[in-house]
């Protein structure tokens, strides 16, 4: 099995089979796409690439669904605002954190990251319920603050960057402090330069967690101009899911961002997929 | 001296940033954590104090049925899962190791599945297994039968790990990947020179040396199965006849539409424990210490 010749047959068979199997598990990206070109009434009557092609469903949530009380255009902006808060936040305390518990030693500095490990081993959807009592008790039921304050550091991201960090070497640092830069800058022109590949794993997959989180803003949330994009969509599934092509057009308006995304930074993500296997 | 002092300023601003990350865990963990056991052993309704109610949360849970039978759907949720991811998993591993050109490209198309958003994906699968969705039309016209994919109680769960499946493969396949490549090439040689058929050689060889890489993925399965929320809730709201009613469906209609959040947080504690639990009983039963000496 393991010694093929570069091109034998059977390489080229699996080969073959292989980017078969790719582009069909691409298919229903495709298939969301076309149907959310589609008239509603054509998209279980016509074949995949057939049938008219229009931008009506598009048309109708930005505009139409405003009326049925679904303002898709402005929980775009809610999830946008929500996610780049969220990454911004994450990235900046963790790299922060991270140098102290890699490069500064303080009294405490094991203790510290005994408790960043056991954070990461509980299951973190117990946390789901008290966490709204807590928005509760904070008044912050309904709001952005809801969405981004109870995930504004992240135990995970910490010991990822600081994982990276203990790799630098501190000659680098010394070097920065005869300059006399502050600590500031040593995380945000030294580290964080040096440290590229992890610190955009780290944003990345904050990013795409925070962008299609459904459950915590399905709880704190219910005034439709505050929903994020995940939320409005299954609501406006829920009540007006025989609109199907708009549905699907919401679906695609969801989808993208993190597709675009992707292959964008397709690099890191392999790399993060690699490196989070430790 | 002032280099004696840089290092004491040094060590304040890292104390100062490890006490700014355990205030904001003090309030966003520990202190969310403690209203869990206080509401797990009290009766509370949103409003006023919660009054200590002792065990009669667990009692009560204890004859819920509804709850129960979410955690049997987990496991008939693994009994599905388990064995067809692994079997996809393990053959994209094995594809991927013996493809020539385009590695990065088969990666790339079955990982932009792993990426793509719940809810969105799991509205076009409800569409794509619908009675008069495009594989149904395909089954029918090819084969002259439908499949009630997600409205028979017997298959729904069944579709519902399918889509799981597509989403995950990508991601399990590469990590197994990771392991394949790792195995020194001179092993499977040895193996050759005994003459071993590829049978023996694929269960003494090559799945002992990637036990690692089989347990991680394991691992990230049971944590699927016991936090899935999103593809249940979209697609089948847990029915038909619960048959996909999940743990945390069960706890989020408990704490947000009947209004018991006391007893949805036992349940919280009871799922976050029946998940650490298994997992640590999988790694005790599969994992292996494989070194080559």
């Amino acid at each position: 099995m393991i010694n093929f010749k570069k091109k034998s047959p059977a390489s080229w068979v699996i080969t073959i089979i292989m980017y078969v199997l790719a582009l069909t598990w691409l298919y229903p990206y495709v298939w969301m796409v076309m149907a959310s070109l589609k008239p509603t009434q054509e998209i279980f009557n016509t074949s995949l690439f057939s049938g008219t092609l229009t931008l009506e469903n598009y048309e109708f949530l930005f505009s139409s669904a405003e009326k049925l009380n679904r303002p898709f255009l402005r929980s775009l902006f809610n999830s946008f605002f929500v996610t780049l808060s969220v990454t911004v936040s994450v990235v900046i305390t963790s790299a922060l954190i991270a140098y102290a518990i890699a490069k500064i030693d303080f009294w405490g500095r094991e203790k510290l990251k005994g408790f960043l490990l056991f954070q990461m081993v509980l299951p973190g959807m117990m946390l789901t319920l008290p966490m709204f009592v807590l928005i509760k008790q904070l008044g912050l039921v309904n709001s952005y603050a809801s969405m981004i304050l109870p995930a504004m550091m992240s135990g995970w991201g910490v010991f990822m960057i600081s994982q990276a960090f203990k790799g630098t070497p501190d000659d680098y640092i010394y070097a920065a402090r005869l300059d006399r830069s502050n600590i500031r800058q040593i995380v945000f022109k030294l580290m964080i330069p040096l440290n590229k590949a992890i610190v955009a794993i780290v944003a990345l997959f904050t990013f795409t967690g925070t962008w299609d989180n459904f459950m915590w803003p399905l709880i704190v949330i219910s005034d439709v101009d505050m929903m994020p994009l995940s939320v409005l969509l299954a609501t406006f599934n829920k009540q007006f899911g025989f609109y199907v092509g708009p549905v699907m057009a919401g679906a695609v308006l969801q989808a993208l961002p993190l597709v675009l995304l992707f292959i964008a930074f397709r690099r890191y993500f392999m790399q993060g997929m690699s490196l989070s296997l430790k | 001296m002032s280099r004696m002092m840089g290092k004491i300023r040094q060590r304040h601003i890292g104390a100062a940033l490890a006490i700014s990350y355990l205030l904001y865990s003090l309030v966003f963990w520990a202190y969310p954590f403690l209203w869990l056991l206080i509401l797990s052993f009290s009766d509370w309704r949103f409003f006023s104090a919660p009054s200590f109610s002792g065990l009669s949360n667990l009692q009560l849970l204890l004859t819920n049925t509804e709850f129960w039978g979410s955690m049997w759907n987990v496991a008939r949720f693994l009994g599905y899962y388990l064995p067809i991811t692994f079997a996809c998993s393990l053959a994209f591993a094995f594809g991927l190791q013996h493809l020539g050109r385009g590695k990065a490209f088969v990666a790339l198309c079955f990982l932009l599945a792993h990426i793509s958003s719940g809810v969105a994906y799991s509205l076009v699968f409800t569409k794509i297994f619908s009675a008069s969705g495009p594989l149904n039309g395909f089954l029918f016209e090819w084969f002259g039968f439908k499949i009630p994919w997600l409205t028979s109680p017997s298959l729904a769960m069944l579709s519902i790990s399918l889509i799981v499946t597509w989403k995950f493969v990508g991601y399990y396949g590469l990590i197994l990947y990771s392991g394949l490549v790792a195995i020194p090439k001179e092993v499977y040689d040895a193996a050759k020179l005994d003459d071993t058929p590829p049978l023996t050689r694929l269960v003494r060889i090559t799945l002992p040396m990637i036990n690692a890489q089989l347990i991680m993925v394991l691992v990230l399965a049971t944590v699927i199965s016991f936090s899935i929320f999103t593809e249940p809730y979209m697609m089948t709201e847990g029915g038909p006849l619960d048959s996909t009613n999940m743990p945390l469906m069960v706890m989020y209609e408990t704490a947000f539409l009947r209004l018991q959040p006391s007893r949805a947080a036992l349940m919280s504690i009871i799922i976050a424990a029946a998940s650490y639990l298994v997992i640590k009983l999988v790694r005790r039963l599969f994992e292996r210490d494989v070194a080559l000496t």
